[in-house]
């Protein structure tokens, strides 16, 4: 279900990056800086772990700053794993696309729902909600009432 | 592909084969070569939907168009977005199953299943076996119902209208069963953090097993009606060919990874509920085209069956909940669940502080990544495959939203 640290390491040796690999209750997470996460991603798709699948990709408020996840599976070792960075608010999310297609809509999700922008995208439009509405998944936008948004 | 059936001839008559001679009408399609016409062409740019009864909901696409010819798509959705991750920031651990109905709304019990089992996986909940049966049960009544609305529209995309309506009776018992169970039709809100809200109603399983009885002839005949149909068949084999490595890159599971040719299926691989104690088949298609879905899905349908008799032959007793607080205190940390739902798989991603109600839940719904596939497929189709291979897909707007 999920790969050994030892395993990841071998995978990562070679980067040229700053990763922290730990063992989450969730499974095995790598944090690593939002520019490393291309070189990384490669890196695990193409390695030994044989991540084939971006299953998912979304963003979480920490309070501090926007967490971005990275939620990869290996079909042939039958694993799963997270890769966690963060991005300060309004800050840049660059796209993976070019390493997992299935990043295209759920990055432009992503930074729209929180406030980032995004670079290295096809398409880098909002996705979901108009122009002007507020990047809804921070927690400092409240969730309003129909009433409170009827009188403004 | 070219059809082996025809071949085509040098002066761009395509003819069945062995009918052709020089000097007779021209017998089949008259393929102007490229760069013969004199006059001026250009791309033509078609809005379709988001209102457009082909794209099952309210998706919108954004077509380039040379002659009949598909050059470009993009998808543009959004237009039923309700902000679900957002909602359920300010709800109960057990109001999360009122949210989910409204994602995948044809497809409801998955949806509360994955949410009902992050917070029992997070919480350390052991839930009563009979609640995991009837969880089960509900679970694979409602994917044939989903799956009969996919075959009904499906006909109608590839011009078969009575389809449909056959379907719909099928569909009309099942949710009268699944009414009788859990007092809804559609919206259910029936499977909860520990369980399910209510027992199984007597006499229930004979009206299960007598439709199962009568489903599995029904299933048999709209197989033979528009399946074994060589106008369908023409329209979909070949058509819309997904090859394992793109459906892999664009994040593709359930029914239309299977039919690439992978067999995956997260109540196999990743066994949640009752599924460890059931017997049934994964199928698996081997060209990846709008036939291979077709079929898989169609014996899905047939393993669904199997598995519901299974299920009220081994009924066991007991209680339907577990002994859970009335307000759920998850402690804080994160955890994820996922079900293979109708149309692949339903993760949830739950993030709790200790609080009453969710710190963040990111709802995956596998149509969200279908979708984005489209712009990939769709290329180099005719315009009017496009429509029928959007059918075959089965995508759900609801959760592509969310």
């Amino acid at each position: 279900m999920q790969p050994d640290v030892a395993a990841v390491n071998r995978a990562l040796a070679g980067l040229q990056a700053a990763i922290d690999v730990v063992e989450a209750p969730i499974g095995v997470v790598l944090r690593c800086a939002q520019k490393d996460a291309s070189a990384v991603l490669k890196h695990l798709r193409d390695g030994e772990l044989d991540c084939c699948m971006l299953i998912d990709l979304f963003g979480l408020d920490t309070g501090e700053k926007v967490e971005i996840t990275y939620h990869l599976r290996s079909l042939s070792r039958d694993e799963d794993m997270y890769v966690r960075c963060g991005v300060d608010y309004d800050g840049n999310m660059h796209s993976v696309w070019n390493i997992y297609p299935s990043a295209l809509l759920p990055e432009r999700e992503a930074a729209e729902m929180f406030g980032l922008t995004l670079s290295g995208h096809p398409n880098p439009k909002r996705l979901l909600t108009t122009d002007g509405v507020p990047p809804l998944l921070r927690k400092a936008v409240p969730v309003r009432s129909a009433e409170e948004v009827r009188s403004g | 592909m070219i059809d082996p059936h025809f071949t085509v001839s040098e002066d761009g008559l395509m003819t069945p084969e062995g009918t052709f001679s020089p000097g007779s009408p021209p017998a089949g399609i008259r393929r102007v070569p490229k760069g013969v016409d004199s006059l001026g062409t250009e791309h033509l740019i078609v809005n379709m939907g988001p209102q457009h009864p082909s794209t099952h909901g309210v998706l919108r696409l954004i077509v380039e168009l040379d002659g009949e010819e598909v050059v470009a798509v993009e998808v543009s959705i959004g237009f039923l977005h309700r902000g679900i991750e957002k909602l359920a920031e300010s709800r109960r651990f057990d109001q999360l199953a009122t949210l989910m109905d409204r994602g995948d709304y044809v497809s409801a019990i998955h949806g509360e299943q994955a949410a009902a089992l992050a917070v029992e996986k997070l919480m350390g909940i052991e839930i009563p076996t009979k609640a995991a049966w009837i969880r089960t049960l509900t679970a694979e009544l409602n994917r044939l119902a989903s799956h009969i609305v996919w075959f009904g529209t499906f006909g109608l995309d590839t011009g078969a209208m009575g389809q449909f309506l056959y379907a719909m009776r099928d569909r009309e018992a099942l949710l009268d069963i699944l009414e009788e169970i859990s007092g809804q039709r559609m919206m259910f809100n029936y499977v909860r953090p520990g369980g399910v809200l209510a027992d199984l109603p007597a006499g229930i399983d004979r009206k299960i097993l007598a439709f199962c009885d009568t489903f599995e002839v029904y299933l048999e005949e709209h197989h033979a009606l528009l399946g074994c149909n060589e106008i369908f068949q023409s329209r979909v084999k070949n058509i819309g060919i997904v090859t394992k490595e793109t459906a892999l890159a664009f994040g593709l599971t359930g029914a239309n990874l299977r039919a690439t040719g992978i067999a995956f299926d997260v109540r196999r691989d990743r066994p949640y509920d009752a599924y460890p104690a059931l017997e049934f088949d994964i199928p698996v298609g081997t060209v990846g085209d709008a036939w291979d879905r077709y079929m898989v899905r169609m014996e899905e349908m047939r393993q669904s069956v199997r598995m519901v008799r299974q299920l009220v032959a081994g009924m066991p007793e007991g209680e339907h909940m577990a002994k859970v607080p009335k307000v759920l205190r998850p402690p804080a940390g994160e955890v994820y669940a996922s079900v293979e739902s109708s149309r692949g798989e339903t993760g949830i991603h739950l993030f709790t502080d200790g609080g009453a109600t969710p710190y963040r839940y990111r709802y995956r719904g596998a149509s969200f990544f279908t979708c984005q596939l489209f712009e990939e497929v769709l290329p180099g189709h005719l315009f009017a495959d496009a429509c029928m291979l959007l059918g075959s897909f089965d995508i759900m707007l609801g959760e592509v939203d969310r």
